[in-house]
């Protein structure tokens, strides 16, 4: 009788509320067409798998693949630098955006704010290809302006891009420049959300404009940063993967290549398309767990979650 | 000495003017209550007092001193806000406590104060509460702790009960009054409820567009209103305004409203007005409609609105509403039958027809 009735309760909420229903269809088909269906595919980093014999078709050889990963030292370079390029760009990449809508918030000239806000979110509409051109350009060690600069100062050119020791200051700092920017827009959105009159009262009560900005500003927006916060952190294993293709060459994979890139050369350019994936698979489990987990602190210490 | 001194005080945004040159003078421990319509400029007028807007002209004085320039941190003033702008991070201590730690008081000190503050306002046991945990009369009450706490000389409140229901409203409008009458801290209080103008009030500023209508204590305001504004104002229901023309004599002045012939006050306004058109005001309060006076005023009644010991008579007078409020005490049964309604000469208000202002009161 109980099951009845909810069955008949969705059918009647199904009914009465299916113009919005209709609304999610197309997403929900575009999840099982391009994330779900091709999950399929996953069951090869456990097979042999060939092309002629297809998915099905591949013989199972267990953990086989997985074995080959962790003793291949390449990957085990590669999850390295996919972890320390991560823990870069979240120390330096993570608190950019929101010190720059901090920083917008104080600026009370309109045009003045307007035009600043304008060139710094330009970057995040240039394609990767250009904005790699552009660095490329810029750490030439011939015409790029980074040399020209050191040049005025006595310093041999250097090979910026050459150089493993360079590659991640160059890369997070290119993703800051890129993204920080437009990531700036969800925090000012936030700051936008706080309620006026705390800072009037603020003012009566003698608080300046620092004051303000730590004890209230950022105490406000601090859901919202942890939310960006668990966000970031599952994508802790999804370096920005076009950018270190174009950034990076065998001379610095020492310190560039990440398992994207990995699972890229291998799968692709190399044809091991079961052991691409079970690297690729690996990835995705730990940044399914790493999401997971910071969900569950979030709201344990902060009553704020994905979900 | 005047604690707050408002003189010839002037706001505009672009060319709207919103407060039109006031004055007003706040005496030390007075409770002051601006009221008035929405948009009149009564809160505008708050937040000059408070700093938080922009002085376009004119000046206000806090104990004697010219505040236009000060920084409102530096006025020693506290505001309570009607939407109480609690700081939703904190718990109940830490705001109440925010304004003595901006200002650096030790913190044994501010321990002490938060725990005195809490205990006046019935708060010890939410201390640890965060804002969200607290139902809406709480939460004034934190707002208020908070002004309190910093000992200003003047506390300033915006409608600070506008968001409570109607119940809680008047129990806190009780624990402000008694609030105002332990601390003495002089006060001035903004909101549109005339109700909680009348009960709060040492005095009352009525406001309209910009300009102080009148400023008197709640009964001086009932009983002697300025101008027509300030009687449809004030009173609930308000005063009954009814157009007429002035007959009789200069010493027994009469309003003709349609065919019926109210007398009126013999006051000297009158005499040279004989013929022309004025505004009678009566009080629902002063229609008698149980004493059979000498001359009777004749109504029709349109429907009874019982209140319990009170009840509203709903009737037309010459074509205009007019409403009648009377007792239900041993006349219950014939509420439905009143058709007429008495009234004391000297309890009828004469207005000019043109500027409003009433007649018999000199240039109050």
């Amino acid at each position: 009788m109980e099951k009845e009735t909810r069955l008949q309760r969705i059918i009647f909420h199904l009914r009465r509320e299916w113009q919005i229903y209709a609304m999610l269809l197309p997403t929900i088909i575009w999840f099982i067409v391009f994330l779900y269906k091709p999950m399929y595919g996953l069951q090869i980093a456990f097979k042999d798998y060939s092309i002629f014999r297809g998915v099905a078709a591949s013989p199972w050889v267990g953990l086989e693949h997985f074995e080959h990963l962790f003793s291949n030292d390449q990957f085990i370079r590669a999850v390295w630098n996919t972890i320390k390029i991560s823990a870069l760009n979240l120390v330096f990449g993570f608190p950019a955006p929101i010190i720059l809508a901090l920083m917008f918030n104080e600026i009370l000239h309109a045009t003045y704010k307007k035009t600043a806000q304008t060139i710094v979110y330009l970057p995040h509409f240039i394609s990767s290809v250009i904005i790699a051109g552009i660095v490329i350009t810029a750490f030439s060690p011939s015409v790029g302006i980074v040399n020209t600069v050191l040049g005025w100062f006595g310093i041999d050119s250097i090979y910026f891009l050459t150089k493993p020791e360079w590659f991640r200051p160059i890369f997070v700092g290119t993703g800051i420049w890129q993204e920080a920017g437009f990531g700036s827009i969800v925090f000012l959105a936030a700051i936008a959300g706080v309620n006026p009159s705390l800072y009037e009262s603020a003012v009566v009560d003698g608080a300046n404009r620092w004051q303000m900005m730590w004890r209230i500003t950022i105490p406000s927006i601090l859901p919202t940063i942890l939310i960006m916060l668990i966000i970031r952190i599952g994508n802790i294993m999804e370096v920005s993967f076009e950018l270190i293709i174009l950034l990076y060459q065998p001379a610095t994979y020492e310190t560039a290549d990440v398992v994207n890139t990995f699972v890229y050369r291998q799968g692709l350019q190399s044809g091991r398309y079961d052991f691409a994936a079970a690297a690729g698979l690996f990835n995705a489990v730990v940044a399914f767990v790493l999401v997971m987990v910071a969900n569950t602190l979030s709201r344990r210490y902060s009553r704020t979650s994905l979900w | 000495m005047s604690s707050v001194k408002l003189s010839q005080l002037v706001k505009k945004y672009g060319n709207l003017e919103v407060v039109k040159a006031i004055d007003l003078e706040v005496q030390p421990h007075e409770f002051v209550v601006l009221v008035g319509p929405s948009g009149c400029g009564k809160s505008t007028t708050l937040r000059m007092i408070a700093g938080l807007e922009e002085i376009t002209g004119g000046s206000v004085s806090i104990e004697e001193r010219v505040v236009n320039r000060v920084a409102p941190k530096d006025r020693d003033v506290a505001m309570v806000f009607q939407n109480y702008a609690l700081y939703p991070h904190l718990n109940v201590a830490e705001n109440i406590a925010f304004g003595l730690r901006i200002r650096k008081t030790p913190k044994a000190e501010v321990t002490t104060m938060v725990a005195e503050v809490a205990e006046i306002l019935g708060l010890t046991d939410y201390l640890h509460r965060r804002p969200a945990e607290l139902s809406g009369g709480q939460r004034q009450r934190v707002a208020m702790g908070r002004a309190i706490v910093r000992h200003p000389k003047v506390f300033l409140f915006d409608e600070p009960l506008s968001n409570l229901d109607a119940k809680l409203r008047s129990q806190m409008r009780a624990e402000i009054k008694r609030l105002h009458k332990r601390l003495e801290v002089t006060s001035i209080y903004v909101t549109h409820d005339q109700v909680e103008a009348m009960t709060l009030a040492d005095r009352i500023v009525v406001m309209n567009d910009g300009i102080i209508e009148q400023v008197g204590t709640p009964m001086d305001l009932f009983l002697n209103p300025a101008n027509t504004f300030v009687a449809g104002f004030i009173g609930s229901p308000p005063m009954n305004q009814l157009p007429a023309r002035v007959g009789g004599t200069a010493e027994a002045p009469t309003a003709e409203i349609a065919d019926q012939l109210l007398p009126l006050p013999p006051l000297p306004e009158l005499a040279e007005r004989i013929g022309a058109q004025v505004t009678v005001g009566i009080r629902p309060e002063h229609a008698n409609v149980h004493k059979q006076g000498t001359n009777p005023i004749k109504v029709e009644l349109e429907l009874v609105e019982t209140l319990g010991s009170e009840a509203l008579l709903h009737t037309t007078l010459a074509e205009k509403p007019f409403i009648i409020k009377t007792e239900t005490e041993g006349y219950y049964d014939m509420l439905h039958d009143v058709s007429s309604f008495t009234v004391n000469t000297d309890q009828v208000k004469v207005f000019d027809a043109d500027t409003g202002r009433v007649f018999g009161q000199g240039a109050a």
